[in-house]
């Protein structure tokens, strides 16, 4: 315990000359400023963005809403849904209404096809189906704050270890370490379990800020935890690159693959109307799920969920400490 | 303190570093190992001080297999000063021995600012960052880190690289110092002046093997040619002859008015290197 207090202290102090407290605290700035005066006016001045078509070749609806737009035959349909992949389509067959959405966004929130079924009988008073108690503007709070966040563990953390670790590489303290009488995983153990910290605080003044501190009281315990499997696993696979890495060119390459091929897809997935087959096997989809299913307070309770990250993140572990016992053992 | 019988290392299926090193080295003992760069040396240091694994052989450290001895109790007896001087540039250099000397016991432990000033290290400079430092002054700090937790076995790595000559004849003092106080001291050099100067005996590896092992006088003696050189004056000229060392029993064999100088001539330990390794030192 005092040799982690010690290492711990000295990993504080080297984070803190290399401004990376002052970085996370303007990033936590930067992100409140844009959601708050940024994000949600631009949304909000959009909120009636989904446009709805309306096929009726006999003429069953006839008090539509006027937001409603009337197309004369099935063709001018796709075409309309075509060129607005966002709006939603109502053929009526059978004088039953059949919602048409651009291929793709079949899996898009099913608030969309209620909000056009209920322009659709707006004559007759159609209270359309509440899905959650979340008013617009807090939706928009909670996944613009889950998204950032992600961003903000997956890049700027997964940067930060780095930054720190290649600095006690090029000064070659790392093989002081191995003729310390320490045990060696309490060097990754520090590192991480800082980084881990700083994501904590970082997500619990990011939710307290932007979601609010009523509504984040209900949500934190679960995105903390969501929060800490997500950093554990970037501090982890830093800490390996960083070792493995000969310096940081090499390092800025290994994040770029990491961003474009890890980061992307999840988020086009998870955001957009791309629908990406494979997804489902991406392990970043499941844990960004997890922590935006923390932010609209439907946690994961799967246990294979966590029994995966125990088991992930053990590994990683193992992958660190090897890389780091074996960059002690390297010429200087 | 040190048995190594037939100790191997290889760095990977074709690049095989030891060749079956065997050598010991007594409590008490300053024993140098000496070889060019690439010759093994500092993979010989790495594997004793338990940061390489994988050899081959057998290595007895205090008594105890190498395999079973490096435990945080065999690091808390161990000093090693590493050929570059490892150091937190953001810190100063008492927050660096503070830092590194956090990890063994308080009672084994030196005080940081006496043994600096032992370095003779600028009282200056002790709260300064060590990135405001000269490499000299650098070397002063690593060598405070090795020495700073009273270890009983110490492993220096060209321990008077970086220093004016000044600095290298307090740091072999210091070394002496340690010696005197019961600490056994593996130098690891291809500096022939330190190992000349230092050690009890020297070891010279060349391409993995140790080619030769011996007191580094018994060295000199057993390659000696045994000549001397006379410089003398007679006649008013100044004369200069060279003749076997028994020639000289029963005095200057040779007219002559005044002697200038006799010197013998015993091969410095550079040469005598060559003459094993058919290389030299750097």
């Amino acid at each position: 315990m005092k040799s982690l207090f010690f290492l711990f202290k000295k990993d504080c102090r080297m984070m803190a000359s290399g401004k990376f407290f002052l970085v996370a605290l303007g990033s936590l700035l930067l992100y409140t400023l844009f959601i708050h005066f940024g994000y949600l006016n631009f949304m909000e001045d959009n909120s009636n963005m989904f446009n709805v078509y309306l096929y009726d070749p006999n003429g069953v609806y006839t008090e539509v809403s006027p937001l409603v737009l009337p197309v004369a035959s099935e063709e001018e349909l796709d075409e309309a849904l075509a060129g607005d992949t966002g709006g939603i389509g109502i053929r009526v067959k059978d004088g039953k209404p059949n919602i048409v959405l651009y291929a793709g966004t079949e899996k898009v929130d099913r608030h969309r096809a209620d909000y056009a079924l209920s322009l659709l009988h707006s004559g007759i008073g159609y209270q359309p189906e509440t899905v959650g108690d979340n008013t617009v503007e807090m939706k928009l709070r909670r996944e613009i704050t889950c998204e950032l966040l992600f961003i903000e563990i997956v890049a700027v953390g997964f940067l930060g270890i780095a930054s720190v670790l290649f600095k006690e590489k090029q000064m070659g303290v790392i093989r002081v370490h191995a003729i310390m009488p320490l045990s060696k995983s309490l060097f990754v153990f520090s590192k991480v379990f800082l980084f881990l910290l700083t994501d904590l605080i970082f997500a619990a003044l990011m939710t307290l800020f932007n979601v609010g501190p009523k509504e984040a009281g209900g949500i934190l315990p679960a995105v903390l935890i969501q929060t800490g499997i997500l950093s554990l696993i970037m501090a982890l696979t830093g800490f390996g690159c960083t070792m493995l890495l000969k310096d940081f060119k090499q390092f800025s390459l290994a994040y770029l693959v990491i961003a474009l091929f890890v980061a992307t897809p999840v988020f086009l997935s998870a955001n957009t109307a791309i629908k990406i087959d494979w997804i489902y096997y991406h392990p970043f989809y499941h844990v960004y799920m997890g922590l935006k299913n923390a932010f609209f307070g439907t946690p994961v309770t799967n246990p294979v969920y966590y029994i995966c990250i125990v088991c992930v993140i053990i590994l990683l572990f193992g992958i660190a400490t090897a890389a780091f016992r074996k960059e002690m053992g390297k010429e200087g | 303190m040190i048995e190594v019988k037939n100790l191997t290392f290889s760095y990977g299926k074709d690049k095989q570093a030891l060749h079956g090193l065997n050598f010991t080295v007594e409590d008490g003992e300053i024993f140098g190992f000496l070889g060019p760069n690439g010759s093994g040396k500092s993979t010989t240091q790495k594997i004793l001080t338990g940061i390489l694994k994988g050899h081959g052989g057998e290595a007895l450290l205090f008594g105890k297999d190498l395999r079973e001895v490096h435990t945080q109790e065999f690091f808390r007896k161990i000093g090693v000063l590493f050929e570059f001087p490892y150091l937190y540039a953001n810190l100063s250099a008492l927050d660096n021995l503070h830092y590194f000397s956090s990890f063994y016991p308080k009672e084994q432990l030196r005080d940081a600012e006496e043994v600096l000033e032992e370095l003779e290290f600028k009282k200056d400079f002790l709260r300064k960052p060590v990135s405001s430092y000269s490499k000299g002054m650098r070397q002063r700090v690593s060598m405070a880190r090795a020495l700073i937790s009273n270890p009983k076995l110490l492993f220096l790595d060209e321990p008077t690289s970086g220093l004016d000559p000044t600095g290298a004849v307090l740091f072999r003092r210091i070394i002496e110092n340690e010696r005197r106080k019961g600490t056994t001291v593996f130098v690891t050099t291809h500096n022939m002046l330190d190992a000349d100067l230092l050690c009890d005996r020297v070891a010279f590896i060349s391409n993995g093997n140790i080619v030769a092992l011996d007191t580094p006088r018994n060295l000199k003696e057993q390659n000696s040619s045994h000549s001397i050189t006379v410089h003398y004056q007679y006649q008013g000229r100044r004369e200069e002859k060279m003749m076997e060392a028994p020639e000289l029993k029963s005095g200057i064999p040779f007219p002559y008015d005044e002697l200038l100088s006799i010197h013998s001539q015993e091969p410095t330990l550079e040469d005598i290197f060559i003459r094993y390794a058919g290389r030299r030192l750097s």
